[in-house]
């Protein structure tokens, strides 16, 4: 089968209107535009022809599964919007269409401080929600870099990757139950097996999982209950200069591999990206030259374990040669993690300072892996950047990408400048040629294209089948069977091969 | 490029009728191009971080939850127009829902860590004023605003109050016209809040600081240009610097921040520094309490929260003066949340909101009176006429605490206002609530 795709006409208008109300569905030019695009770098060169048809806003589970039905019905592609906050572009429609924005389902419903859990509509910020639990003495620790905007919903949407990943888990350990829209409008709860607050259990098929990365291909989450933590009674952060990369790199292991249950997150800065923070001594707390590369790491817990982790932690980055930065800069530099290290005012073109958009690279590369892709990813955007006035290097972080421990594999970013401004035809081309450059490494290393974002942006999403082998087989299979008239956020992840002749 | 079609059947979804336009499309083409090339640069550096920062501080959008309603959606409207995606019928509407209460320029990632470095400072105050006032030159305007700066006009104030009558609220206290400091009162203060202004006159007297009125006091002009009625706003402007000027006064007091950072912020930009210092009454108070000239004494046994006006706290930085005048106060039981964490709240009094868009105002106050609700503080304090006007009408309407401004409660303390009828009220609505 082939799947065609009709317009948003006046039947669906109307519909809409009687499911939402005119104050929740948006027609307006500007109201569509904004809605074409998300922080991902975006081709404003075609920004009229990315705009969807029609955005609405709906309340309730029950005006979720209207929409669907009703797409489903007129054969209309929907694509469901949360915060647009993401560096990858799942929110952004390929197809046009409908985008169901689902920022209005907001509410919190339960804070069991029994059982300890929160179930939320799952449109709430997670700082917003943390005001309301902290009465309670619990927090829901999940730290993404977008922190103070991002919702769960848009953290479901892309099984997103916290901050504090290794002491509290990520999205996809934090999420103990949902309910979902599926793309034929029945919805169903997925879990750890039956209950809703049960988290762990050997009931059936994890099916859980599916439902946290699909980039709005196989539903929409309309509730979420969450798991909650105590408050921690301390945190401790510490930065510790090196004078090279491979210092920094070779500080890592023992950090991470110090045995410490309180260990949050360990962070190592390139080269580059302490050039990068340079290009503005106001933005970033002056070093000597000799500082080359940083390692970040910090603790949370109870009082007692975080005094304990903070002597061991000082210990390692005395051993390996670290240069403590002082309680200042490390008090204020991880208290202002969530924005301090991209501002498109930093972005330069040829050494002249313009804005410039970002993009965040996030592959997952094992650590002895790490220098490798470090190299070859600046040498090709280096490459580019000779070439093409639109493209800056920002450089490299590296953080701990796993759940309850700091070894094994590691969430690599490269920050791209894009100058979004200047783009055309010709340098978006070079921009997705050096995307999938860069993501060939990854997979040349063998890693993963992406460890937090999702990777459905042209330039790396050609090289999903080659990274996932028969899983990507089993992949249309799943999003054939879920969604039978490839309605639901179309033209991702390549799964329109699921519905051509002689699939399925 | 040219702007994108419509969708077949958008007409089912009706403009917000308040909003008129008398269809001059080159009047409106010329006034897009003005401001893509006065805000398309600034338009791109927000656009370009597309990090949205700004959104869960901005207090309508935690109504609306609609991102066009946030600094981003405002920016990327810009951007748009300057593409020729949007022309200024399509864009006007959206800009209605801002209160201009600067929580997002404090927000905004761009500046956060770099302060003004690159010279390219988020301000979206001066953005939506400028849409607006766009809007108004090409012809396209909200039908409520115009109506009200039309009656602004006839009256020369916002209360539609008796020109006559402005300086009324001044019955029987005998201040003086003219004189080296003189006492603004806001529109609102002079005609429906006038115990505010009678308690500021008592206690500046008190303390020995001797004030006047203005000969022939007009609106300040600050709300006409917060809608984009530039002429109206000058007018106003002019009249009141030369009232202040043949008066010979040297400072200027306001009671309302309205007024205040209209003086502060726009007259300079109309006239250069013209000259006098002007004043928030907070500020003044708090140095006459410090400098013993003042002195609280009788107790004033209620619990008290503080809100923070807006266009103090976010966009002047003033959020001391009002909490030590709060704390100097015996027996009051001051229930604070701190200032920076009001960032996100608003009144929503503010910007012409209520106006245009009275159920989102309305919601604004409604969220900051459900924030204040569980301190389970007797009372709302405030430092503005406007914003207490507003919370104390949804406050009534919903049966939540009353609302009273800083300088009443002061006056109390001061013995200058006999406190047993606002404390017997205050203790019926506690036991009512109860």
């Amino acid at each position: 089968m082939t799947v065609t795709y009709e317009a948003v006409n006046r039947e669906a208008v109307a519909e809409l209107v009687d499911i939402c109300g005119t104050e929740r569905v948006v027609v307006t030019p500007q109201g569509r535009l904004i809605r074409a695009m998300v922080p991902a770098p975006f081709p404003f060169q075609r920004w009229a022809d990315e705009a969807p048809e029609v955005a609405v806003l709906p309340e309730t589970t029950e005006e979720v599964v209207a929409i669907v039905k009703l797409a489903n019905r007129l054969r209309i592609p929907i694509v469901p919007r949360a915060g647009a906050t993401g560096l990858n572009d799942g929110a952004k429609p390929n197809r046009g269409g409908i985008v169901v924005d689902t920022k209005r389902m907001n509410k919190v419903l339960e804070i069991d401080t029994t059982d300890w859990t929160v179930t939320i509509q799952p449109s709430i910020n997670m700082l917003k929600l943390n005001e309301r639990l902290a009465p309670h003495g619990v927090w829901y620790p999940d730290d993404p870099a977008s922190y103070p905007v991002s919702i769960v919903s848009g953290r479901i949407g892309t099984g997103g990757w916290s901050l504090l990943g290794s002491r509290y888990g990520h999205v996809r350990d934090n999420v103990i139950s949902m309910e979902v829209v599926l793309p034929t409008g029945e919805v169903v709860e997925v879990g750890q097996g039956g209950g809703r607050k049960i988290r762990h259990s050997s009931t059936g098929y994890r099916l859980k999982d599916l439902f946290l990365g699909h980039q709005g291909t196989l539903g929409i989450a309309t509730q979420a209950t969450l798991e909650l933590y105590p408050r921690p009674e301390a945190e401790f952060p510490a930065f510790f200069g090196y004078e090279s990369f491979d210092a920094g790199y070779a500080a890592m292991q023992p950090f991470c591999r110090s045995n410490l249950a309180t260990l949050a997150g360990v962070i190592l800065f390139d080269e580059r990206k302490v050039q990068y923070l340079r290009r503005d001594d106001e933005a970033y707390i002056p070093e000597p030259e000799s500082l080359q590369s940083i390692v970040a790491v910090a603790a949370y817990g109870s009082e007692g374990e975080v005094a304990a982790a903070r002597d061991r932690l000082m210990r390692i980055g005395a051993d390996t040669g670290g240069r403590y930065l002082g309680e200042e800069l490390s008090e204020l530099d991880w208290a202002s993690r969530h924005d301090r290290y991209a501002t498109p005012l930093h972005g330069r073109s040829r050494d002249r300072a313009v804005h410039m958009s970002w993009h965040c690279e996030d592959a997952a590369i094992t650590y002895s892996q790490l220098p490798f892709v470090k190299r070859r990813w600046h040498e090709i955007a280096d490459r580019y950047i000779a070439e093409h006035e639109v493209f800056d290097n920002w450089g490299m972080f590296f953080y701990t990408n796993n759940a309850y421990k700091g070894w094994g594999d590691f969430l690599v970013e490269i920050d791209i400048g894009i100058w979004e401004q200047r783009l055309d035809e010709a340098s978006w081309r070079a921009w997705t040629d050096l995307k999938r450059e860069i993501t060939q490494v990854s997979l040349d290393a063998g890693g993963s294209i992406s460890a937090c974002h999702g990777a459905t942006r042209e330039g790396e999403v050609e090289l999903v089948p080659a990274e996932l082998g028969g899983q990507f087989d089993l992949m249309l299979k799943l999003k054939r069977m879920l969604d039978p008239n490839n309605i639901m956020n179309p033209g991702k992840y390549l799964l329109d091969q699921a519905y051509q002749d002689g699939e399925g | 490029m040219t702007r994108i079609p419509d969708v077949e059947g958008s007409d089912l979804v009706p403009r917000d009728p308040d909003v008129l336009s008398i269809g001059d499309r080159a009047a409106a083409e010329a006034a897009t191009r003005k401001l893509a090339e006065g805000y398309e640069d600034r338009a791109w550096g927000c656009m370009s971080s597309r990090h949205k920062f700004c959104r869960e501080p901005c207090p309508v959008y935690q109504v609306t939850r609609n991102e066009q309603h946030t600094s981003y959606g405002f920016h990327a409207t810009v951007a748009a127009m300057s593409q020729g995606l949007v022309d200024l019928e399509d864009a006007y509407e959206q800009y209605a829902y801002c209160t201009q209460c600067g929580a997002c320029e404090l927000r905004c990632p761009n500046t956060l860590f770099t302060g003004d470095f690159y010279r390219n400072r988020t301000q979206l105050v001066q953005l939506v004023k400028a849409v607006r006032a766009a809007g108004v030159e090409a012809g396209i305007e909200r039908g409520s605003w115009k109506q009200w700066n039309a009656d602004t006009v006839t009256y020369r104030n916002e209360m539609q109050g008796d020109p006559a009558e402005v300086a009324g609220w001044a019955d029987g206290l005998d201040l003086p016209k003219g004189g080296e400091t003189i006492l603004f009162c806001d529109c609102m203060a002079a005609y429906r809040q006038t115990k505010v202004p009678r308690a500021v006159s008592l206690l500046l007297r008190e303390a020995g600081v001797e004030v006047g009125l203005m000969n022939d006091q007009w609106c300040c002009g600050g709300p006409a240009l917060e809608m984009g009625y530039t002429d109206i706003y000058e007018q106003f402007a002019r009249h009141n610097l030369e009232d202040w000027r043949k008066a010979g006064a040297k400072r200027v007091v306001t009671l309302d921040p309205h007024d205040y950072i209209t003086f502060v912020e726009d007259y300079p930009r109309l006239f250069g520094d013209y000259g006098i210092e002007v004043l928030h009454v907070t500020d003044l108070l708090a140095e006459l309490i410090e400098e013993g000239k003042l002195r609280l004494e009788r107790p004033i046994p209620v619990s008290v929260t503080y809100h923070d006006p807006c266009r103090l706290n976010k966009r002047r930085g003033i959020w001391e003066s009002p909490r030590k005048v709060l704390r100097a106060i015996p027996g009051l039981d001051f229930r604070d949340v701190d200032h920076v964490t009001q960032w996100a709240m608003c009144s929503g009094a503010g910007g012409g909101l209520p106006l245009a868009l009275p159920d989102v105002a309305e919601k604004v106050a409604r969220n900051r009176l459900e924030a204040a609700a569980p301190l389970g503080a007797d009372v709302l304090a405030s430092a503005c006429v406007w914003a207490e006007d507003h919370l104390e009408r949804v406050a009534a309407a919903d049966g939540r605490m009353p609302v009273v401004d800083i300088t009443v409660l002061a006056a109390m303390s001061a013995g200058l206002l006999d406190p047993e009828p606002w404390l017997a009220e205050v203790a019926r609505h506690r036991e009512a609530t109860s």
